[in-house]
Parts: C-alpha cells; structure tokens; sequence
C-alpha cells in the first residue's frame, strides 16, 4: 500500500459522496457573499481586504479540512487502514489528498475574490503567488494532522478550530504581512525575511507531524 | 527506528531556532533618504523634520494640510497629509510619515510625531 493508493482511494470516495468538496464550496460563497452585504456600498482599505482574503480561507479550511481523518472514524474503517498500512504512509497520503484539496479551494477563493472585491489589487504578483503557495502547503500541513488528533475525541467539530487556532495564529499573521507588502508592491528580495519564516514554518510543522504522528495514530 | 526522532527533532530544532530568530529581526522598513523615497514609487514609512521655515498650509475644501519635510541630508519634499495637524506639530523634533510619493508630493496616509524629551538626566551640568 502506497501513499498514492491512499490518495486515489480518498479522492474516489471524495468524488462519490462530495462531502467535503461542497462543504468547503458552502463555506466559501456564505463567507464571501457576508463580507460583500456587509460592506455594502462602501469602499474598503486595500489592507482590510488583503486580511479579510485570509479570513476567508482561515475559516474555510476550519469548515471542510478534518474530513479526511474523521470519515475513516465514522465509516469505522480506521483498524484496517491500520492493518494495512503503515503510519507514514497514511499521513503521507493523507496529507496530499488534503493539499490538493486545500489549493483548490484557495484558487477558488482568490478568483472569487478578486472579481468581487475592487479594493484586492496585487501589486508584486511574485511576491504573492510565493506567499499563496507556502500559505497553502502550512494550512494543508497543520489542518491534517490536527485533524489526525481530533478524530478520536467526542465533540469533534468544537474541538477543531480550538485546537488549529493557536497553531495557525503565526502562519495567518505572517500571511496577512506578506499580502499587505505584496500590495505595496514590494519586490521578492526586500521580504526575504518573512518568506523564509514562512518556509521554516512549513518544515517545522511538517516534521513534527511525522514524527508524532506514530504515537496518534496508534492509540 | 530511534534514528528517524534524532534526525527529526534536529531537523525541528534547527528550523525553530531560524523561526525565532527571523521573527525578531523586523521587516519594517524607516526610509530617511528622500531621493530613495522619491524612486521607489510604493508605500514607505519615511522619517525626516519639518522645515520650519517655510510654514504649513491648510486646505480646508479638501481636509488636508500640507508641509515640507527635510531628511538627514537636506533633501526636501512636499508632505499632504489628510486630517488635522497633530497636537504637538510645531514642537516635534521629527516627523514620520507613511504614504507613497506620487506627482512631485508625498501623499501621506499616516503621520507619527515625536516629541521632545521632557526627561533630561540630572547630572547634565557636571
């Protein structure tokens, strides 16, 4: 059994019963259309609709993300993807299956909201589409293996954006930063800084997950 | 098996170590070369004085008023600034203002004062 296994096994049963797919599709035209009504007429900041952008995702990855460890606990199918298959191996498969499903959605989200919002206007492309891909890759990374934690406790949608809150707070905060100076137009050299915080980030939590991930998916 | 948490948590530490570190050196960026201001063309924090010599002005159809700042080197430009004039303008010995320079004036978005110190040590005459 191969991570890729595990991967086309979640994305056919993804495709079957849509489950996440339009959870996360509710979550991100409920929060848009929100913050368009209540903004209404008037015009808001560039810098409040760079942070407002990552709200969005915040919220919608919190919406749609645990699926992949809480389905396998609710189908009770998790003792035989433990008899066949080793802890890596689930978390890596786990983990791409969530990644794809985490870019999608921020793609979705960032067409949404620049056609809607004027105020969204990026001026160093390169400097955002970097920010994009490592902002995704640390969402994917952290909502994976909390979802990991999450699936064997009892109230488990309280107990998830609880958990993701302080492990998300440096990456969102870090991300609201970049997408403020990428809309000053800053070039890619100047925010080296906060780039490599963010990739370190990425590695960190990354790590850390395969190597606890062991001990969580045994108990 | 006991390798793989040696290397990881290497691999973890090194990494958290370069988090902290980067996370305490600040991005923000205090331009007090005008010239580089003027270059640039995006949203700066620029610090300079007031001229005092030439005064201020206060457009009251478009609510903003407008000085000329000098840097460290004596370059001037025009500052506009929206709003009222701070309170302790006239006695700050230096101003910072965050905005962009656009059509041969800084078109402030913020502006910081920063007051005299009130606070002198005592043994100043020794």
């Amino acid at each position: 059994m191969k991570a890729y296994h595990l991967f086309r096994k979640d994305l056919f049963s993804e495709i079957r019963n849509r489950y996440a797919i339009n959870s996360l599709a509710m979550f991100i035209i409920v929060t848009i259309s929100v913050i368009l009504f209540s903004v209404g007429e008037e015009t808001i900041s560039d810098y409040l609709s760079g942070g407002l952008y990552w709200v969005v995702v915040f919220f919608t990855g919190m919406s749609g993300l645990a699926r992949v460890f809480v389905s396998e606990e609710e189908r009770g199918t998790t003792l035989t993807l433990q008899l066949i298959a080793r802890p890596e191996t689930v978390l890596s498969g786990k983990l791409i299956f969530n990644l794809v499903l985490t870019l999608a959605m921020n793609i979705v989200i960032t067409f949404l909201y620049s056609a809607l919002f004027p105020a969204f206007v990026i001026k160093s492309l390169m400097l955002f589409f970097i920010t994009f891909i490592l902002g995704t890759l640390g969402i994917a990374i952290s909502s994976t293996i909390i979802a990991a934690i999450i699936s064997k406790a009892g109230s488990k949608g309280t107990l998830y954006p609880v958990l993701s809150f302080p492990i998300l707070l440096p990456l969102i905060l870090i991300l609201i930063n970049l997408t403020k100076i990428s809309m000053d137009g800053t070039p890619f050299g100047e925010a080296i800084m906060d780039v490599l915080f963010l990739a370190s980030y990425d590695v960190v939590m990354l790590s850390v997950s395969y190597l606890l991930f062991d001990f969580i998916w045994k108990d | 098996m006991k390798n793989k948490y040696i290397f990881g948590g290497i691999i973890v530490a090194v990494f958290l170590t370069l988090m902290i570190y980067l996370f305490t050196q600040t991005n923000v960026q205090y331009e007090s070369d005008f010239t580089k201001v003027m270059e640039k063309g995006r949203t700066v924090k620029a610090t300079g004085s007031w001229v005092k010599e030439k005064n201020y002005e206060i457009d009251k159809v478009n609510k903003t008023f407008s000085f000329f700042m000098r840097d460290e080197k004596g370059n001037e430009m025009k500052v506009v600034c929206p709003g009222t004039i701070p309170n302790n303008f006239e006695s700050a010995t230096s101003v910072v203002v965050t905005g962009e320079y656009t059509n041969g004036y800084f078109a402030a978005k913020d502006i910081l004062t920063k007051c005299p110190s009130k606070y002198e040590s005592p043994n100043k005459s020794s």
